[in-house]
């Protein structure tokens, strides 16, 4: 199953991940006439700040399986696309009547004026994968505008296989010499949050001794 | 660097495809690959809704509405593109100028005799310029002259004056025109320092004023800094007169140490010429199994020592590492503007020593040789030698070098074009007003690797003169026509009848080499007595200017005071101002109703010169002359 995979400790917060969906998702594919286009062409992943300062998360659908917003959609508007796994919103069918959005875990759905070739309404809007790019052998539009690898796209076991085979190790090679990490398991939320903060901080002196 | 199916939309000139392969091959990082890497290139950079002015930021505008719509100041989308166009032109002006200093520094230090190399070669010039500027030439001294000449120029990058020493070329209603926009650019170094005041956060929050104030900076550029540089570099190398050379990789020769002079200013390379074809030189480089030391330009040092020296040109701006990869270059010598820092990386691979002498302008990886005019001679030796000795490094095995090189005219300063005519315009002025000549235009500017190498000068160079119009080229843009083997006299066959009929008169050919990019101001030069000859303004006149691969801050500021000097304007590549449709809109439209010109963007070369000749009929039409009717003009089908 191919996705987006989110690294959260990657995302800088530039943004460029929201414009390259929205030109995407425009009619010229040009971010000059697409600004111009109305109802302007809008994006469907979100950069939302972090709780420590300069810290981001780019926040798209999961593409959830079974998706919450699929069950409860009264319209038949969303849909899965069983080829590409991905949860699909037809704009024509949708009533705007936020149910979706009500039962998204992940605050994903957003309401807009839409074009599409149709009188435009407001309808439910949400992230397609860029399908069309995937069937044409082209990986996502946020994927491909990332720049430091916060917005991969990929099988995901292998994504996180990498991912476990990186940040794992290093944290089992470090534990045992790191006091911020070799202590009691935190008390409290705080400390839970000061012990990835670590983690990570290790991580990446990991990183460092291996590249 | 992964596949080179797409190395024919790199470029059209296949020197550069050869060497593009090659470094595909052998694993060479080039522009292209850097291109790549960094696409999708950031969106709201491109559009120039990105502001870094200050620690409260960095600040963007979300163009498609959900995110921000002011900085964290409060500046929209109007200020902030305004603020980063302000700033763009005065780094352009800054450079341009910077360089108008440094000859001007050297000239003042020649009239005191304190300098090595240099001699003042054009009195003629000299005591034109001293006239000009109110200095009393006759009976004097050379030296006196020159040396009350530095002074006064040098006032004008203070603060001390009201308007520029060369304000009295242009026509008076252009003139009163600024003065009542108070835009009348008063000092070269003022009007820049101003600008990055006013773009300073909580300063000019009103993006027209801001934008005004742009074109005052961009003025002091060209009729301040980059026309000292043109008229000073006149009197200490020459003024340029039409000579014949030659031009592309092919320049390079396998038998001889090779020197390629890359940057903009020639104070160095000058110097460097005289050091090369001293004996004890040549005698070492042949002793080492060389046949001679070859000099060969690239960039706008390229096009000054062309017009001056007849010195071959390697290429232009995206010729830069390709020359290193012909594996026969002993040495690059560079001064400063647009000198990509990869060189260096580019020249690890071969044997070639790249030698830096700005102090201003140092290269990590290269050899610093600080240039000082007082040991001007000495030091042009001294780097010549280090090129003789890179040449003792050479794998011959390893030496590619394209072959053929292309003929190409240059040299057309004013006065060349002047001497041409018979000593005055007239002969000009009639052929436009019979319509035998429609019009004149500038292609100048860079090469950028977002547009197919040279197509975008060439193909505009190419539709404009088979449609009577006499192109001026400039910079990269010469270099391009001049592969294209646009620029010699038999070129006035590819030109339409009447262009083709007062070329063959003149002897010349259909495009005009007229310089590096601080030349740009022979073409203002040429503009405004052209206006004052016929008694008008220069925005009244059939001209126009084009940068069709346009990418540096250099290339705004010349932009700019080419339209605040009333000539319409296209741009081949996006400006980073689509961000603000009202500073689109001023700059697309009501500068029109401002300064009597505009600029227009049009990446297509083909659109671009439809829209040239329509503006072109349509001034022919102001000024009474017989005309076409501009809305009938068509594309030619390809």
């Amino acid at each position: 199953m191919k996705t987006v995979f989110v690294n959260p400790e990657r995302c800088i917060g530039c943004r460029q991940c929201e414009f390259a969906c929205a030109v995407e998702h425009s009619h010229s594919r040009q971010p000059a006439q697409a600004m111009l286009e109305r109802p302007l062409p809008r994006p469907r992943i979100h950069v939302t700040p972090g709780r420590a300062y300069n810290t981001s998360f780019p926040n798209r659908c999961r593409h959830c399986d079974p998706a919450p917003c699929h069950q409860v959609c009264p319209t038949g508007a969303i849909f899965r696309d069983a080829d590409h796994d991905l949860v699909l919103m037809d704009a024509e069918k949708c009533i705007a009547c936020a149910m979706c959005a009500m039962v998204c875990p992940f605050d994903a759905i957003t309401f807009h004026e839409q074009g599409n070739g149709m009188p435009s309404k407001v309808a439910a809007l949400k992230c397609d994968g860029c399908v069309e790019r995937v069937r044409a052998g082209r990986i996502p539009a946020c994927a491909e505008t990332c720049k430091t690898g916060a917005l991969v796209f990929g099988e995901l076991n292998e994504l996180i296989a990498a991912g476990r085979a990186s940040e794992g190790s290093a944290l089992l090679s470090s534990a045992a010499h790191s006091q911020a990490l070799s202590t009691r398991p935190p008390a409290n939320v705080a400390g839970w949050r000061a012990w990835g903060l670590a983690a990570v901080e290790l991580n990446m002196g990991v990183h460092h001794g291996r590249h | 660097m992964a596949g080179t199916d797409n190395i024919s939309q790199f470029s059209s000139c296949n020197d550069a495809r050869a060497m593009i392969v090659r470094a595909r091959e052998e694993g060479i990082e080039t522009v292209w690959d850097r291109l790549a890497a960094q696409e999708p290139q950031c969106g709201y950079c491109a559009l120039g809704v990105s502001c870094r002015n200050c620690a409260m930021g960095p600040c963007r505008v979300d163009p498609f509405g959900e995110g921000p719509q002011k900085g964290v100041c409060g500046a929209d989308a109007d200020v902030i593109v305004a603020r980063n166009l302000g700033r763009t032109i005065a780094a352009g002006a800054a450079a341009h100028s910077d360089h108008g200093r440094d000859i001007l520094e050297v000239f003042g230090e020649l009239a005191e005799g304190t300098t090595s190399g240099y001699e003042l070669r054009d009195e003629t010039k000299l005591r034109a310029l001293a006239t000009e500027w109110g200095i009393e030439a006759d009976g004097r001294e050379l030296a006196e002259i020159a040396r009350e000449l530095a002074d006064a120029m040098m006032e004008d990058f203070g603060s001390r004056k009201s308007r520029l020493g060369f304000s009295d070329r242009l026509p008076e209603k252009r003139l009163d025109l600024w003065a009542k926009l108070g835009i009348m650019p008063r000092g070269i170094d003022r009007e820049n320092v101003e600008m990055l005041h006013r773009t300073h956060m909580g300063v000019d929050n009103d993006y027209v004023n801001t934008l005004l104030h742009g074109l005052r900076t961009s003025l002091s550029d060209g009729w301040g800094g980059s026309m000292v540089a043109t008229e000073l570099s006149d009197v200490m190398f020459g003024t340029p007169k039409p000579v014949v050379s030659t031009v592309n990789l092919g320049a390079l020769k396998a038998e001889c140490v090779n020197i390629a002079l890359h940057g903009h200013n020639p104070l160095l390379s000058d110097v460097i010429v005289q050091a090369a074809q001293d004996a004890e030189l040549v005698a070492l480089a042949m002793s080492k199994g060389a046949e001679g030391i070859n000099l060969v330009g690239l960039c706008c040092t390229g096009n000054e020592l062309q017009m001056r020296k007849g010195i071959p040109m390697a290429g232009n701006h995206l010729m830069q590492e390709l020359v290193i990869l012909t594996g026969a270059l002993d040495a690059m010598v560079v001064d400063y503007q647009c000198i990509m820092p990869a060189v260096t990386d580019v020249a690890k691979c071969f044997h070639t020593a790249v030698i830096s002498t700005a102090d201003k302008a140092k290269f990590t990886g290269a050899t610093h040789i600080s240039f000082d005019p007082h040991r001007g001679l000495e030091i042009g030796k001294e780097i010549v030698r280090k090129g003789i000795e890179a040449y003792g490094n050479r794998n011959p095995d390893r030496v590619r070098i394209p072959e053929g090189t292309v003929e190409m005219m240059a040299g057309f300063s004013v006065e060349a074009i002047l001497g041409a005519l018979g000593g005055t315009p007239e002969p000009l002025v009639e052929a436009i007003k019979a319509g035998k000549i429609r019009g004149a235009v500038g292609v100048v500017g860079c090469n950028n690797p977002k547009v197919k190498q040279d197509t975008g000068h060439v193909t505009l160079t190419r539709r404009l003169i088979e449609n009577d119009i006499l192109v001026l080229v400039t910079g990269c843009s010469a270099v391009a026509n001049g592969k294209a083997g646009l620029m010699m006299p038999d070129a006035a066959e590819m030109a339409g009848p009447g262009l083709r009929e007062v070329c063959k008169a003149l002897g010349i050919p259909p495009v005009l080499h007229m310089g590096s990019c601080v030349d740009n101001t022979r073409i203002l030069t040429l503009a405004a007595a052209l206006a004052k000859y016929i008694g008008t303004d220069i925005d009244q006149l059939p001209l126009a200017g084009a940068a069709p691969e346009w990418y540096s801050e250099k290339a705004v500021a010349i932009g700019t005071y080419v339209v605040a000097s009333g000539i319409y304007t296209v741009l081949g590549v996006q400006p980073a101002i689509f961000g603000s449709p009202n500073v689109v809109k001023l700059l697309a439209e009501g500068l029109d109703d401002v300064v009597g010109a505009r600029f227009a963007v049009e990446p297509d070369p083909e659109k671009a010169a439809l829209l040239i000749r329509r503006h072109i009929e349509s001034k022919r039409q102001g000024l009474g002359l017989p005309f076409l009717e501009p809305d009938s003009l068509q594309a030619e089908a390809a």
